[in-house]
């Protein structure tokens, strides 16, 4: 995961795949090899349909890179989304062949650990996942991660199977349906506790409240963690200003910074929530 | 034929071609650098302006709305001297008429802005933002009453000797009022409209969506509207006129040169596609080429509305 300079690139390009995984969750593979030849897991792009009712595009973390899933094609992408609103309800609706507005690659990315002493714990949250599988391929055929993914219930934890085979995998549900009842905050909370910090290196992506709650882990264990954030957004690439966060980052402009520029990773203790 | 003059001059500002990009959706310009030359757009507006930086508003501050989208940023921006020093240099190296958007709270505020913009090389013009719909003080007031809209905008003309542009709020009962409030303050040229105010609401929560509650309706929804007070404009005042107004492309920005215009700036669909206002220069392009016309000037104001002169 060397520190790549992406060019970012505005591209019109074929749907391949846009598959249902379970109830309410997608996989979007399309082909863009010039764009995400160096391409970063976390960064995003941002997508549109062309002539679709939507005017805005929405932002999309990469799940997969070319090698991170073995059925993937050469030189595609993959995205991981829910069906939560209209956007993605049109993008559901498209079939192989259709045309999709990518610009991209956007936003900083995660960086693999210092060391090879540092173990990656990464901790997801519902489609807070998408992310990871790119992490993963990216992070190589060290000792096998630490993961926590928790959701609702069973139908909201996508490619947790994946996960399974990749990763130490801790899993929670609210409803208590696939392993084990309670937030994924818990068994974390139980796991730093036992460990050295400085051994860790946390990266968490998924609903805020979740990241809330790594944030006040991460501080109360001082545990490396990085957070990946979502926001709505207008641009993607830093002029609408609409997703904006609070932060205490030193030469933050007025105390906020943009989730699509200087995130959308972003350190847990950089956060003023 | 030869390639079609898209060339204007809008009183003492002359355009290489009639396509700006809008203020609030391009930044200080460099944030388009990876996406095209500036120099293929006529100019840029930048972000409001104020004499002292401004944090802006709490998110959430933006949320599509039906062929368009509610903001509520409320004029976060570094502030005059730090565009000045930090932001203005970078940008003299391209040929495109950077244009400043000039905000204040007070009139002493509009005119120092201006004031230090003046003795700043590579400013080509500033357009007063009399119309911001999201914040507390000044904007909306400057942008919705005549005589203090002409009060500043007379006080600003005092203080450059810069092509100096009125942005009008639509926010009004009729815009002819407030275009010519702006052309007897002493405003070159007018540009129009702004964001109409608007809010959505959470009905899950039961509560507004943007936390300032409301915020300025922009894109393709309000085109119609803003055709409608071009158009108005152009038969209350003499002065060259700029349409805005969810212009997405060429055609969109054909409507307002018809209705009157002799400029247009692209917002909404800055967002969408970076190269938005490009795309917009070589509509017009093929439209002169395909219709025979040698030049974009010919075209302003041709409206044929079928009414006997």
């Amino acid at each position: 995961m060397a520190a790549a300079t992406c060019i970012t690139k505005d591209l019109r390009v074929p749907v391949l795949r846009n598959v249902e995984l379970d109830r309410a969750n997608f996989l979007l593979e399309f082909s863009a090899p010039s764009m995400i030849a160096s391409m970063r897991p976390a960064q995003f792009f941002m997508i549109g349909i062309p002539g679709g009712e939507t005017l805005l595009r929405r932002p999309y973390s990469v799940c997969g890179l070319p090698g991170t899933f073995e059925d993937g094609a050469d030189g595609a992408a993959q995205v991981l989304y829910k069906v939560v609103g209209r956007g993605t309800a049109l993008l559901a609706a498209l079939k192989g062949g259709t045309a999709l507005d990518v610009l991209g690659p956007l936003g900083n990315g995660f960086v693999a650990p210092a060391s090879r002493e540092v173990r990656p714990v990464l901790v997801a949250g519902g489609i807070g996942a998408a992310p990871f599988p790119a992490l993963l391929a990216a992070l190589g055929p060290a000792g096998p991660p630490r993961m926590f993914y928790g959701a609702r219930g069973a139908a909201d934890l996508p490619l947790s199977a994946w996960f399974e085979r990749r990763t130490e995998l801790t899993l929670t549900t609210e409803d208590g349906s696939a392993g084990r009842r309670g937030r994924v905050s818990e068994p974390l909370e139980e796991f730093l506790s036992a460990s050295d910090p400085r051994s860790l290196h946390v990266y968490a992506c998924g609903p805020e409240p979740m990241l809330r709650a790594v944030a006040r882990l991460a501080s109360r264990f001082a545990v490396r963690t990085d957070l990946a954030l979502e926001a709505h957004m207008a641009c993607g690439f830093g002029v609408c200003l609409g997703c904006v966060v609070p932060t205490r980052r030193a030469g933050s402009e007025f105390g906020y910074d943009r989730v699509c520029v200087e995130g959308p990773v972003m350190p847990a203790e950089t956060l003023a929530w | 034929m030869v390639s079609p003059d898209l060339a204007v001059t809008l009183g003492p500002l002359a355009l290489k071609n009639p396509v700006l990009a809008a203020s609030g959706t391009f930044g200080y310009g460099a944030e388009f650098l990876p996406y095209f030359d500036l120099g293929a757009i006529g100019g840029f507006v930048t972000k409001g302006l104020s004499p002292a930086p401004r944090r802006g508003n709490p998110p959430p501050r933006i949320v599509e709305t039906p062929a368009g989208m509610l903001n509520t940023i409320g004029l976060q921006n570094v502030g005059v001297e730090a565009f000045v020093r930090e932001k203005l240099p970078a940008l003299r190296a391209y040929d495109t008429a950077v244009i400043a958007n000039v905000f204040g709270e007070t009139d002493a505020e509009y005119v120092e802005v201006c004031a230090k913009l003046d003795q700043a090389a590579g400013v080509h013009a500033l357009e007063l933002n009399v119309s911001c719909p999201n914040v507390e003080e000044g904007g909306m007031i400057y942008g919705t009453d005549p005589r203090a809209l002409e009060r500043v905008t007379r006080a600003c003309r005092r203080a450059t000797r810069l092509p100096l542009i009125v942005k009008l709020s639509p926010n009004v009962t009729d815009i002819r009022v407030t275009a010519r409030a702006a052309a007897a303050g002493g405003a070159d040229i007018l540009s129009l409209v702004n964001t109409f105010v608007g809010m959505a609401v959470d009905v899950e929560r039961r509560r507004p969506v943007l936390t300032k509650v409301s915020g300025g309706l922009s894109g393709p929804a309000i085109r119609p509207l803003a055709v409608w007070m071009t158009w108005q404009a152009r038969q209350a005042v003499a002065l060259p006129l700029i349409g805005i107004g969810g212009i997405v492309e060429a055609a969109d920005a054909l409507e307002f040169f018809l209705a009157g215009a002799s400029a247009v700036q692209v917002g909404t669909a800055n967002f969408v596609h970076p190269d938005a206002a490009v795309r917009v220069v070589r509509g017009l392009e093929s439209y002169l080429v395909r219709h025979g016309i040698p030049a974009l000037r010919d075209l302003v104001g041709t409206l044929d509305t079928g009414v006997p002169a």
